[in-house]
């Protein structure tokens, strides 16, 4: 009850309308979904598996880009809203089916400044201020590249206020041509002759 | 001596020597160990759970009244938002005088600024909505950025504590 509450207070926080920009979208095979719930789709529809053309999706020839890690850091002041913004973005993954690899909690910064509380002398009375930043780290593993474009738009257009959020993309590419044999095996024979002293 | 000063009176501006002056610059005196804090008086004193709490409170029994990023570490804009919420406050308070029951909270979403407002009810409703409309477009226009207004009326100011 808590979290459909959260949930929809987190929707309604969003500042954009919910109107999608059009995404340049890869060829996908769409699997047949095993797991439909609801016995009003079985039969009645056409074909399920048949990609619907959508005037704001286009779809390109491009390989797409694989992704090993993406990694999410979300910086903020107050602790309880990480909190409840780690909870959003793992239920989001877990919708989208992505695996979460990890969450991590480093330990907060804090950044203190110490001041002479007076205008003029006493040296020895001084007032000190300090920011709080607190971190949470969201790793999710093996995606594509309009997975995490579509997991990532979603996510950041729910960014609570005064939160920050830091991403890092870890790519998976061939290895180049070049090296992908040892030089010894491509080098050319060469002729053992004895050296004679 | 006066004959002197008479003499660079007479020189234009352009070509008087600047005689060697000091000057002292003073800016007000900031009172850290008496920042909104209310002073404990006779008992007659109403006061909101917001003023009744000082700012060491932040972050353990008090929310945040401005709410962006410029003061996480590796965030930059501190002192620009700063400036902005000082403007912001004194130009809502200006606009709805004596009607803000407690004070504005502002928020940043991305570009757009929402500031929410607790009002009492001293106005009629056409004309909140006037004040409304006025605040976000002149606020949109000065900031080049969307801002919402969310307003609220209560009846009264709620006091937590009489001081």
């Amino acid at each position: 009850m808590a979290a459909g509450w959260l949930w929809r207070r987190l929707c309604q926080g969003s500042a954009f309308p919910v109107s999608y920009a059009s995404r340049i979208m890869q060829k996908q095979y769409f699997l047949p979904s095993s797991n439909l719930m609801g016995a009003r789709l079985a039969g009645s529809h056409g074909d399920t598996q048949e990609s619907k053309t959508n005037p704001l999706v286009s779809l390109s020839d491009e390989p797409e880009t694989l992704y090993k890690r993406l990694s999410i850091l979300v910086k903020g002041h107050d602790k309880a809203v990480l909190d409840s913004y780690e909870y959003f973005a793992v239920l989001a993954a877990k919708e989208l089916g992505i695996s979460v690899e990890k969450v991590d909690k480093p330990p907060k910064t804090i950044e203190r400044f110490t001041l002479l509380k007076s205008v003029h002398i006493y040296k020895k009375h001084r007032v000190q201020y300090e920011m709080r930043t607190h971190y949470m780290c969201l790793e999710l593993k093996y995606l594509t590249s309009s997975t995490a474009a579509v997991y990532l738009e979603y996510v950041q257009r729910n960014l609570p206020e005064g939160v920050a959020m830091e991403v890092k993309k870890t790519k998976i590419e061939k290895i180049p041509e070049h090296i992908q044999k040892p030089v010894w095996d491509t080098l050319p024979q060469v002729e053992e002759t004895e050296v004679k002293s | 001596m006066a004959a002197a000063a008479r003499a660079l009176r007479v020189l234009p501006r352009a070509l008087r020597v600047p005689s060697a002056t000091r000057q002292l610059h003073s800016s007000p005196v900031c009172l850290k160990a008496r920042a909104a804090r209310v002073r404990a008086g006779r008992g007659d004193k109403a006061v909101t759970y917001e003023q009744a709490h000082a700012p060491h409170h932040i972050g353990h029994r008090k929310g945040w009244l401005s709410l962006h990023t410029g003061n996480l570490c590796g965030e930059a804009g501190a002192a620009q938002r700063a400036i902005e919420d000082a403007f912001l406050r004194r130009f809502l308070a200006g606009t709805f005088p004596g009607l803000l029951a407690d004070e504005l909270v502002l928020k940043r979403r991305g570009n757009l600024l929402v500031v929410c407002a607790l009002l009492g009810r001293a106005l009629p409703p056409h004309k909140l909505y006037f004040l409304l409309g006025y605040a976000e477009t002149l606020l949109g226009n000065f900031y080049k950025c969307p801002v919402r207004l969310e307003l609220q009326t209560v009846p009264a100011r709620v006091p937590y504590k009489y001081l």
